[in-house]
């Protein structure tokens, strides 16, 4: 060890000392506040998790999943007509087209029944040329 | 079946649970315990070294409780031999904080034609007292000591004043030191070494 580092060293204890002598002389109210802040960490610690309850998660999830599949079913259940109502001479009936044209029969084509309101379509065109 | 196999069984190993709960409470007494030993073990000097940053005692004093209360609330969990280093990340932060924060209360107060004085608190003569009597001139060569050695550290860069307290006064090593700062071991040498030969220029072989 050169003489400048040696020298080095020896201001390192001489600090170390000096610093060490001031948190010592450190007052007592500064020391009962800090013990109070001590306090109040240990407070939290002890304090029950807030931490977010992760396994209500799945049963959140499965409750949406069960209300999904109730909403689906509900849609396409047996109650929905699955022909379209037909007059007696083979026309399909002016309010029928209406519910059809409707924003909600919009949505309803979106559903993969397409070919089947062609066909409605279709009809309706023919019954109209057959009466003119 | 599969279903049954994930209900929980209502009644099942109530013992083992109630033995779970006392392991839990137990547990968390001894982490509540270890965690009282860490800080009343760096409360002191984690104070001084707030205080050599801020220059002041009530914002020292605050640095550290929210510091002592971050790590309680987000790494209590976390090994013992963990918390040196986090605390004082978290101490450095908070510092940070504090600085930016005067510095622009600073700016705006300056704008300002009158304002009062910023430290009228009575000072409690009882409370100022000092903790150890050593001989009057014993503590006549301390305080002059102290008093240098304090300015000395004052007109330190602040990288350089944190390297050299965390090392100097709290004695930790160049790696936890560097976990504290969020710089690398080198930096941190290189903070400590320019600190020692500052200090060291300006004060030279004081005696103690």
């Amino acid at each position: 060890m050169s003489p400048q580092d040696d020298r080095l060293v020896k201001f390192e204890d001489q600090a170390r000392a000096v610093l060490t002598e001031s948190v010592t002389r450190i007052d007592s109210r500064v020391r009962s506040r800090l013990n109070q802040a001590r306090q109040a960490a240990l407070a939290e610690v002890a304090r029950p998790s807030r931490r977010p309850r992760f396994f209500l998660v799945p049963a959140a999830g499965a409750v949406a999943a069960a209300a999904l599949v109730a909403m689906l079913l509900w849609q396409h259940g047996p109650h929905t007509p699955s022909v379209l109502p037909v007059s007696e001479g083979g026309q399909v009936q002016a309010e029928d087209l209406d519910l059809i044209a409707d924003s909600d029969g919009l949505d309803m084509l979106q559903d993969s029944d397409g070919a089947f309101y062609e066909w409605a379509a279709a009809q309706a065109d023919a019954g109209a040329e057959t009466s003119s | 079946m599969s279903g049954f196999a994930t209900l929980a069984p209502p009644y099942s190993m109530p013992s083992a649970s109630h033995g779970d709960a006392e392991l839990s409470s137990s547990s968390a007494q001894a982490r509540s315990r270890a965690l009282n030993g860490f800080l009343a073990g760096i409360e002191l000097k984690a104070f001084k070294i707030a205080q050599a940053a801020l220059r002041h005692q009530d914002d020292a004093l605050d640095a550290v409780q929210d510091a002592m209360l971050q790590l309680a609330r987000a790494y209590s969990d976390r090994p013992a031999e963990e918390w040196k280093p986090l605390f004082y990340r978290i101490l450095e932060n908070r510092i940070r904080d504090m600085q930016r924060r005067r510095t622009v209360r600073g700016r705006v107060l300056a704008w300002l034609p009158f304002r009062g004085e910023d430290d009228d608190e009575e000072v409690d003569p009882i409370a100022q007292a000092p903790s150890d009597e050593p001989s009057p001139g014993r503590r006549l060569e301390i305080d002059e000591a102290m008093q240098a050695l304090d300015k000395a550290l004052e007109s330190l860069p602040r990288r350089q004043q944190q390297a050299f307290m965390l090392r100097n006064l709290e004695g930790m090593d160049v790696a936890q030191t560097a976990v504290a700062m969020g710089c690398s071991e080198g930096s941190v040498k290189t903070h400590y070494f320019r600190a020692l030969q500052t200090l060291r220029a300006q004060l030279g072989d004081f005696q103690t």
